[in-house]
């Protein structure tokens, strides 16, 4: 698809675009401060493209400053392993793009018109085991984003592109990242945003579709309609996943068959509400996270 | 694919109940390929686990389970049938295309949609990072 040079510029804008985060320690563990001062909530300005493992550390630095004070506590509440984080009972996915978790969870959650700086809950106990995994050290989340990409290009090249990198091209994907080097990373990324196959297009686009309380789906789909030798949309990419998803659920006896009309949601990437009629094409090349893959958050609309 | 080979009483669950034990448990016969292959449909994803990297080889290759089951599901479950706990060993990775392991939450449903090849998705499991 024939891109303008001027549409690059979207990809910086994104990679520019923070969150304001609020983090609080929960009241169950603020009563076991051995200091009698509660901590005061930390600030911090996270990149919407990022994990939260890649901040746990700093986030756990800070609040064992105020237990430092008991070296023999033995409740063994600091431990890192033990932290998790919540947004109105919901413990949060460290796996997720830090800007997924928002859309998807404040959109569909938040009570209140403001919703920066987003508030977070931190907890040091209580782990809810079964919901969520616990936090991994900071290669758990770089081999689950390297996992991902290549997921990515299995479905956009068959797996071809990322095959051919060497092992520094993938390393400089996720230190860029680290490091928030766009530069660094667009010298990479561009390989896998090419085409093969002969192809003007990806195979298929690479994108997961989420729903509150849903696991997310993700469906094969291609940008180009053969046939009718025409882009497919966004509208035409949402239409297909749901009603195939429904079809799925339907032979499953679900009791529970989702809505699949799409004016009945918000359809949110990024924080921003693209238009339906967008080539999927273009998006994926554009509206991406790093992983490769385009997150779409639905929020169904509240009547 | 109608039938599944051999092993008609061995169920997938990690779950130690026997009534969750039932529920998904192989039927065999009526299992079909995923609805993404089949226009008849059928609600449970047929698959086959190969072992990778020297890992236990399982007699059983063919498995079943319903769409909304988890990666993370089958990794517990593989932990248990081959007895991984009592040999001190914590992990095993599950792969696609012998090429990206799918996130613990991901449902089977979608890595069948997605990644099944002409109708059978192959899954590999390693003890130890096979790829990537």
């Amino acid at each position: 698809m024939t891109s303008l040079l001027d549409d690059k510029e979207i990809t910086r804008e994104l990679w520019q675009s923070h969150l304001p985060v609020c983090f609080i320690l929960a009241d169950e563990d603020k009563n076991k401060m051995s200091r009698s001062e509660s901590p005061e909530p930390l600030y911090l300005m996270l990149a919407r493209h990022s994990y939260f493992p890649c901040f746990i550390e700093k986030i756990h630095r800070y609040y064992c400053n105020y237990f430092k004070n008991d070296p023999n506590d033995t409740t063994n509440n600091m431990n890192l392993a033990n932290l998790w984080l919540e947004y109105e009972s919901i413990p949060l996915k460290w796996h997720y793009p830090i800007g997924v978790l928002y859309d998807l969870y404040v959109s569909s959650l938040s009570s209140i018109s403001s919703h920066v700086p987003w508030q977070i809950i931190v907890h040091l106990s209580k782990f809810p085991e079964g919901e969520i995994i616990r936090f991994p050290d900071k290669e758990s989340i770089e081999a689950h984003f390297m996992s991902t990409i290549k997921e990515a290009d299995a479905l956009k090249h068959r797996g071809q592109i990322i095959e051919d990198m060497q092992k520094r091209d993938h390393q400089q994907l996720w230190n860029s990242l680290l490091q928030d080097r766009y530069d660094g990373f667009w010298k990479i990324n561009n390989k896998l945003m090419t085409y093969t196959d002969n192809l003007q297009y990806f195979r298929y686009i690479p994108f997961r579709i989420h729903i509150l309380d849903k696991p997310f789906i993700h469906k094969l789909f291609s940008p180009f309609n053969v046939e009718e030798e025409k882009w497919t949309t966004l509208n035409d990419l949402l239409q297909f996943t749901l009603n195939h998803e429904a079809h799925c659920e339907q032979i499953a006896n679900e009791k529970k068959i989702f809505n699949t009309n799409i004016n009945d949601y918000r359809v949110i990437i990024h924080g921003i509400q693209p238009s339906l009629q967008s080539p999927v094409q273009w998006l994926s090349e554009h509206f991406s996270y790093p992983d490769n893959f385009l997150h779409i958050c639905l929020i169904e609309k509240r009547t | 694919m109608s039938t599944n080979e051999g092993n008609e009483n061995d169920s997938f669950s990690v779950d130690a109940s026997n009534s969750a034990a039932n529920n998904d448990e192989v039927n065999t016969g009526s299992v079909r390929s995923g609805p993404s292959n089949d226009s008849e449909g059928g609600s449970k994803v047929v698959f086959l686990l190969k072992a990778a990297g020297g890992a236990p080889i399982l007699k059983k290759k063919k498995w079943a389970l319903p769409r909304s089951k988890t990666i993370g599901h089958i990794v517990e479950f593989l932990k248990k049938y081959m007895q991984l706990d009592a040999q001190q060993q914590q992990q095993l990775f599950l792969y696609v295309n012998q090429a990206f392991a799918p996130a613990l939450d991901t449902t089977i449903g979608s890595v069948n949609d997605c990644f099944s090849s002409e109708g059978t998705l192959v899954l590999h499991y390693a003890l130890t990072q096979a790829w990537g």
